[in-house]
């Protein structure tokens, strides 16, 4: 008997939340949809393991775009529809950024207060007086945009209606976050450090940051908060499948795609490791445009030119290094107090912190998550969990030799530790009880992504979603092979890649009814 | 679907997708791909290792030492000392993977001439039935599918103290000896006290080798519980025993049978040592799942049904709730991703979609959410009922 049907709708290459997003959606429209997930569990990066009997979040994980019950945002509205239950629980403060060269210290909560203006305003005016109109007035523009962006996310409408209703996400969309800031808000550079430090969330400086981008990130996190599942990463990753599986999905774990199979300009199955042939006219594919284009096309010959010039041409955003700890006293004790700490050990600058991003180590913007103060369950009463995570670039692992992987991981991880201890005035290489040190290495073993990248492509200036946004239907090479991962339109991010999961399948779902007239 | 073209004449927009279209136009339009960091990452985690065993050396009365060589162009990847490997075997119509540890040390595996060795002990005539079979039929040039490496027993510098004691008790002396032949070696920088805990001197594996190897680095020391005139250290692995070769703050690192596990582990507890400075490895499944903590009484083992979902195909099989489900599923000769088998790596990770099972608390590595959804770790869990699970297609 086989394993698999002779057809099906689609297949979804990868099981992480792009992929199960649009398999979601594929389903609930009725579609017959295989997933071919090669780990053995469904999320790719949206993970955690366990250690000796304890659960860790693979890495820094913040899901934003969910909002309060309440008050839902976009993603929580998706997954309600959906009717995906996750126990989410609320990260207490936005950030801590700690810059101690610039004399910057200082606790951001997200929220808006009745009368409009931001919380986090007021927190700044305390130490820096005199800004706080200011800083309402850039959330304010942050949140006009953001709110454009989404509007536009679920609708068509005309170019007037476009420049009369969505005027400074118009204005704005041309611009770099240092253009419009440094040009529209009369701000102290103190504070407008202070209000870039999510850079790290994107892994790109403010210069050639899209503002639209930035806009989006801060008004995101500032209206709604963010989030963390109860069960880690993982409950929501299995939350997910298991919604897949209940709408019809069949989702195999374990199962590499090695080939596309292409005739004639058109995909028509995919052929796995294992050696089994599956059949499909549509194809949402995690891997990246790199890889699909670079190996798993078959033949090559059918590879237009083309897509070997888009797949080559952009840069690769960032990849991960996270150190993660589970230390063996409470979070007080060791002079942790905060769930989210940005740290900068030289003076605060985007650029020059993304420059660093291309050597091994030497990282002077950390970024710390304790996340007991998010999931006090997240650990045995007295423990702590903590991650200290940097986001390189790819090049800064590429010349590591497999002889010494685990040298240079600790030697990084170490400076990692002794950055962070410095900071608290506690080494917490006394008190680790678990560590696991994460690589690019490490997601490129666990979902074969391309160079470990786990932003997709950069999103700077000449390549950020409003950017990509006009083109997206002359991007598709292959005929049904549509892309679905943080290297498509919206980007990087557990949010962002619902939605473009939720985008790759309504491609599809057009591509299907157009096969139909 | 409709993509807006709204950004189209908006002057700054419009200069971004002119710069984008040129970015990309300016891309190569030759295949050149290349991923150095997937190749490193295949190099230290390939899929599978072939290997064919070049030589066997008796190491005890009761004990051979394989050494194993790579094969149809794989690479030994590098490892860590204390990681293990598992081998796929078939054994008549029964197919089954075993972990072992790896027994010789990390810069073998990558010199000019690369192998590993792996230590097998014959079993008690009830036990090890894999390990027997192995110690009985395995013979030079024997050739096998290996997985490694894996597991976490390894020293860590940013975790470990320098100072590490290893309490062993018969073949999980293993690990120990990787880690002493890679001190010699001078790519380990640890001190190692080794007290390793048989009931007779004719239970001690791997003693010459070790013996040999003793510096003022590594130090042996065997104690034995069943030889009254033995001389030397006597009786069980005690506080006062560990407390004797313990140097101030040191990590200790237990490797042997589950009894052996339990008892260390009190005297431990009893010498206040924290939960940082203690490292532990056990192997397989409970000996009797009847006898664990949880497990309901009075029931009646009779054998139940399994139906196995594998994508579209389901098999119906039987399963004895006396064992794990990977061993049902094995001795049904249907692949199951085991490595560990004791709970911990979830490599074997399952869906159970109907039944009762049973999971004993020690062998329970599963995640919280797999706990909620009724995801289980097959060689952890035994089909209390008829059962039915979704498996991997191997």
């Amino acid at each position: 008997m086989p394993f698999y049907k002779d057809k099906y709708d689609a297949i979804v290459i990868g099981g992480a939340l792009a992929g199960m997003s649009c398999a979601m959606k594929l389903a609930s429209e009725g579609k017959d949809v295989l997933i071919l997930e090669r780990h053995n569990l469904p999320g790719g990066m949206a993970t955690s393991f366990v250690r000796n009997g304890m659960e860790m979040e693979a890495t820094l994980h913040e899901m934003m775009s969910l909002g309060p019950t309440e008050d839902p945002l976009y993603i929580r509205e998706y997954l309600d529809e959906m009717k995906v239950a996750i126990d989410w629980l609320r990260v207490p403060e936005a950030y801590n950024l700690y810059s101690p060269k610039d004399d910057i210290d200082i606790e951001l909560h997200a929220g808006r207060r009745p009368d409009g203006t931001w919380i986090c305003a007021d927190e700044i005016e305390e130490q820096y007086p005199g800004t706080k109109g200011e800083v309402n007035r850039l959330l304010e523009l942050c949140k006009n945009v953001y709110e454009s962006v989404l509007f536009l996310n679920d609708h068509s409408i005309s170019k007037a209606q476009m420049l009369l209703q969505h005027e400074p996400l118009v204005k704005t969309a041309g611009y770099s976050a240092k253009e419009v800031i440094d040009k529209t808000f009369d701000l102290p550079l103190a504070v407008k450090k202070i209000l870039s430090a999510y850079w790290i969330y994107v892994g790109q400086p403010l210069s050639t940051l899209p503002f639209t981008i930035y806009a989006f990130l801060m008004a995101d996190y500032m209206i709604g908060g963010s989030y963390v599942a109860r069960g880690f990463s993982h409950e929501m990753s299995v939350a997910m499948a298991e919604k897949c599986e209940e709408l019809g999905v069949q989702f195999e774990y374990g199962q590499n795609v090695d080939k596309i199979l292409v005739k004639d300009g058109k995909v028509y199955g995919v052929r796995t490791s294992r050696g089994d042939e599956i059949h499909t006219d549509y194809i949402a594919s995690a891997p990246y445009p790199n890889t699909v284009y670079g190996k798993m096309i078959e033949p090559q010959s059918e590879v237009p030119a083309q897509a070997r010039k888009y797949a080559n041409a952009m840069p690769m955003s960032v990849t991960n290094f996270s150190v993660v700890l589970l230390l063996d006293q409470k979070p007080e004790d060791l002079n942790i107090h905060d769930y989210s700490v940005f740290s900068s050990d030289i003076p605060f600058d985007t650029d020059v912190f993304w420059k660093e991003g291309r050597q091994l180590g030497g990282w002077d913007y950390l970024t710390t998550i304790c996340l007991n103060y998010a999931n006090p369950d997240c650990v045995k009463e007295g423990m702590t969990s903590l991650s200290i995570t940097f986001l390189p670039l790819p090049e800064s692992f590429m010349d590591v030799k497999a002889d010494d992987y685990f040298a240079v991981k600790n030697k990084v991880a170490k400076e990692m530790i002794d950055r962070v201890s410095d900071h608290l005035g506690v080494n917490l290489l006394d008190h680790i009880v678990e560590i696991e040190i994460e690589t690019p290495v490490t997601m490129s073993h666990y979902t074969s992504d391309y160079r470990g990248g786990i932003y997709g492509y950069q999103q700077s200036m000449d390549n950020s979603v409003v950017a990509r946004l006009e083109d997206i239907e002359k991007e598709f090479y292959i005929k049904g092979l549509v892309g679905c991962a943080s290297h498509q339109l919206v980007g990087d991010g557990m949010a962002c890649n619902i939605n473009n999961g939720r985008i790759a399948a309504r491609t599809i779902l057009t591509w299907m009814k157009e096969a139909e007239k | 679907m409709k993509v807006n073209g709204f950004l189209k004449d908006v002057t700054g927009a419009s200069r971004v997708t002119k710069a984008r279209r040129s970015l990309i136009q300016h891309g190569d339009p030759n295949n050149i791909y290349r991923d150095p960091i997937r190749e490193t990452a295949k190099e230290l985690h390939p899929e599978k290792t072939d290997v064919m065993i070049t030589k066997i050396e008796e190491v005890s009365p009761t004990a051979k030492k394989y050494t194993l060589k790579a094969i149809n162009g794989d690479i030994l990847p590098p490892f860590k000392a204390g990681q293990y490997c598992s081998l796929d075997l078939k054994i008549g119509d029964t197919i089954t993977t075993r972990p072992y540890s790896i027994c010789s040390a990390p810069f073998q595996a990558r010199s000019a001439d690369p192998f590993f060795e792996l230590t097998i002990r014959q079993g008690k005539p009830n036990e090890g039935f894999v390990s027997n079979w192995l110690y009985d039929n395995a013979k030079e040039g024997d050739t096998f599918t290996a997985h490694l490496p894996f597991g976490e027993f390894c020293f860590e510098p940013l975790r470990d103290s320098k100072n590490v004691v290893a309490l062993a008790g018969g073949s999980g002396i293993t690990p120990f000896y990787s880690m002493a032949k890679e001190i010699e070696n001078g790519t380990l920088d640890i001190q190692l006290t080794i007290l390793y805990g048989s009931v007779s001197t004719k239970d001690i594996i791997l003693e010459k080798q070790l013996k040999a190897i003793q510096s003022d680095k590594v130090k042996f020391i065997n104690v034995i519980s069943g030889e009254e005139d033995y001389e030397g250290e006597k009786g069980f692995l005690t506080k006062d025993i560990i407390q004797k070769y313990s140097a101030e703050d040191c990590s200790y690192f237990i490797c042997g049978p589950l009894p052996m596990y339990h008892f260390v582990r009190t005297q431990l507890e009893e010498m206040k040592v924290p939960q940082r400075r203690i490292r532990m490895e056990i192997f397989g499944a409970p000996r009797d799942i009847t006898k664990a903590d949880g497990w309901p009484e009075g029931f009646n083992p009779a054998p139940v049904k399994l139906t196995v979902l594998r994508g579209i195909q389901e098999d119906v099989i039987e399963a004895n709730p006396l064992e794990p489900l990977t061993v049902a599923l094995e001795r049904a000769g249907i692949p199951n991703n085991s490595r560990c088998r004791s709970g911990a790596c979830g490599f074997c990770r399952c869906k159970l979609l109907s039944g009762n099972v049973f999971v004993p608390e020690e062998g329970d590595g599963r995640r919280w959410a797999d706990k909620k959804y009724s995801y289980y770790h097959a060689c952890s869990t035994y089909p209390l009922s008829d059962c039915k699970i979704k498996i991997i297609i191997k």
